[in-house]
């Protein structure tokens, strides 16, 4: 990376509506302090897909792109609307490796918000950033948080997601500048 | 707050290790993973672990038989079963033998957060209730005095009686067999529990502090006593005092003592006026009294006054039946203490630990203890962790016999002779024919 600003890759699989694309890589650069580039789509990954599940294994898909080299970006984050799992776990809504490259977040199922037939765009699009920026926080090192007004904090449904701000609490916010402070060397 | 915990994750399938692996980093535990009930035990064996996630069908050893052997060997960590197989036959049994939880694969990811917040306000309820117990023990101080042997079950058993009179106990024993731990007792088993207890080391102070610490001093006794300062003799009043290293005392003491408790009175120096004391006298000593006073060292009328009954405990050596059981307090005490879990001993560990011959006795034992826990790496303490109890020429693992150590020697030997014999022959003062002899007898061959 030397010689090039860090930055991260938002990277599209199949077709999430632009505007979460786009509201992803507004948040980035202020919480990370980094430039976004969002890169061309590319297919939904039919070698992740689990018949017996109707779900998409999140490991394959992360390890998958982790083998991918981007030397352009420090970080990948792919965005996709197919359901994700993890072996031992129902689903989740977005999944990456504690200092890995790579994470992923889903649309999935939050736009399934328990007894309401519709969800607003507005919604989903707040729902899938807070995911990214909490799933990019992973790749950065940092570790969930009890604060639950904090983007690291762990959330166990959509209401909690709801009721966590677009923020970083202090602790979490120094902790990321440091580990961003190191890339940057 | 910490609700980290050192887990393990046991399952033969990769996928599913790995995946609990990188879910459980995210949150900051510290992770290990086994693929199977053998490698869990290996990894137990060498570190504590707070809470193991266990697959039920494994090949080998099945999830329920690593429960059983882990509840067994380390009753204090949590184990949840996990499995794609589940039925309820499984699961009571499984709850029964000791399992905290019983996840069905796949479940939830909030499920499994809530399970281990859960988990964290059990282990913290735990270590509050094992913080507070360890007080306690310290404050319960008969609780203290550890022994299965049958001179420890007579001492056990002597003193209930013992306390229940007033009567003047003398404790004999070498130094740190634990004397102050019997006059504790005494004192905590007597109808004078609720009154004070106050040690005094006789042989620590000089004679002329000493009588003003017992006996207190009037304003303007000497240089100094600026006020009227009452003695331990008053201050110990309802209660019990205990004289350790009573045999150190001068004569003078001795015959002052010897008044107060005949006389139940004390007279402060620089003072004429008697102050009525009511105590209980325990006292101790490492030496042989009687022989002291047959020399005339000590004054036989004070001997038979301190000496109404006498409580000897025997060296630790005499009483090595005791030394499992006295490693297991002390480690249980360091462990709390340090708060590094350093909970076993291999069985080699124990047999050097018996075969010493601990001249300090029960302290020397424990400082070994402690230090052994301070500078250990792992949860379990081997014979090299107790390496510094023997001399640096003797230091061997284990036990060897005599043939063994003229075998190794002459091996030794030969090999730093570059197996020349007859240089070999000299150094072991021995001739070349009987070396000869005895590298065939021991079948020793040259390996360098």
């Amino acid at each position: 990376m030397s010689g090039t600003k860090a930055r991260v890759g938002i990277m599209a699989f199949g077709s999430p509506p632009a505007e979460v694309l786009r509201s992803i890589a507004d948040a980035v650069p202020i919480h990370f302090g980094m430039p976004v580039e969002i890169l061309p789509p590319v297919k939904i990954p039919s070698y992740a897909f689990d018949p017996a599940r109707i779900q998409y294994n999140a490991v394959s898909i992360i390890e998958t792109i982790e083998a991918m080299k981007f030397p352009a970006y420090l970080k990948i984050l792919g965005v996709l609307t197919v359901d994700l799992f993890l072996p031992v776990f129902t689903h989740v809504f977005g999944e990456a490796r504690q200092g890995g490259n790579c994470a992923l977040v889903s649309l999935h199922r939050l736009g399934q918000d328990a007894g309401s037939s519709c969800t607003s765009a507005a919604s989903i699009k707040e729902r899938t950033t807070k995911v990214a920026l909490h799933e990019l926080g992973h790749l950065f090192n940092i570790i969930h948080c009890y604060d639950r007004g904090c983007l690291m904090h762990f959330s166990m449904d959509l209401e909690e997601l709801d009721r966590i701000p677009v923020e970083f609490c202090r602790y979490c916010k120094a902790f990321l500048d440091e580990s961003i402070k190191q890339f940057r060397k | 707050m910490n609700d980290k915990f050192r887990l393990m994750v046991v399952d033969d399938e990769k996928i599913v290790r790995e995946s609990l692996y990188y879910w459980f980093k995210k949150s900051g535990h510290m992770v290990e993973t086994a693929e199977s009930g053998f490698e869990a035990l290996e990894k137990l064996e060498k570190t504590p672990f707070d809470l193991l996630f266990v697959d039920i069908k494994m090949p080998m050893m099945n999830g329920l038989e690593l429960l059983g052997k882990v509840k067994e060997e380390y009753p204090d960590t949590i184990v949840v079963i996990i499995t794609a197989y589940g039925s309820i036959d499984t699961a009571v049994q499984a709850m029964k033998m000791g399992a905290s939880d019983y996840l069905l694969k796949p479940f939830k990811p909030d499920q499994m957060s809530l399970l281990l917040e859960k988990l964290a306000n059990q282990q913290r309820l735990a270590e509050n209730y094992r913080y507070v117990k360890g007080l306690l023990d310290e404050l319960v101080r008969f609780d203290n005095i550890i022994g299965r042997s049958k001179p420890m079950q007579q001492i056990f058993n002597i003193i209930p009686e013992v306390a229940q009179s007033d009567s003047s106990v003398l404790i004999t024993g070498e130094t740190g067999t634990g004397k102050e731990l019997v006059a504790k007792a005494i004192h905590a088993k007597s109808l004078r529990a609720h009154g004070p207890f106050i040690a005094i080391n006789c042989g620590a102070m000089p004679e002329t502090l000493l009588e003003t610490e017992l006996f207190g001093h009037r304003k303007g006794a000497f240089t100094g006593a600026n006020q009227n300062r009452k003695g331990f003799l008053e201050v110990v009043s309802g209660g019990t005092l205990f004289l350790d290293e009573i045999g150190e005392i001068s004569p003078k003491m001795q015959v002052d003592l010897l008044r107060v408790l005949e006389e139940k009175e004390v007279i402060r120096v620089g003072d004429r006026e008697p102050i009525a004391v009511d105590f209980r006298l325990v006292s101790s000593t490492c030496r042989k009294l009687d022989e002291e006073v047959k020399a005339g060292n000590f004054r036989e009328d004070f001997f038979y006054r301190i000496n109404v009954i006498t409580i000897s405990i025997p060296p630790l050596r005499e009483r090595k039946d005791d030394i499992p059981l006295l490693v297991e307090h002390f480690l249980n005490k360091y462990s709390h203490e340090t708060t590094k879990k350093v909970d076993k001993t291999t069985a080699e560990a124990l047999a050097f630990l018996k075969d010493y011959d601990w001249p300090g006795n029960v302290r020397e034992l424990e400082n070994a203890i402690e230090r052994a826990v301070v500078l250990s790496k792992s949860r379990t303490l081997d014979a090299d962790s107790f390496s510094f109890l023997q001399p640096t020429k003797t230091r061997y693992k284990t036990r060897r016999t005599l043939r063994e150590v003229e075998k190794d020697y002459i091996k030794e030997t030969l090999e730093n002779q570059n197996w020349n014999v007859t240089r070999s022959a000299e150094i072991l003062d021995i001739n070349r024919v009987t070396l000869h002899k005895m590298i065939k007898r021991y079948d020793i061959e040259r390996t360098r």
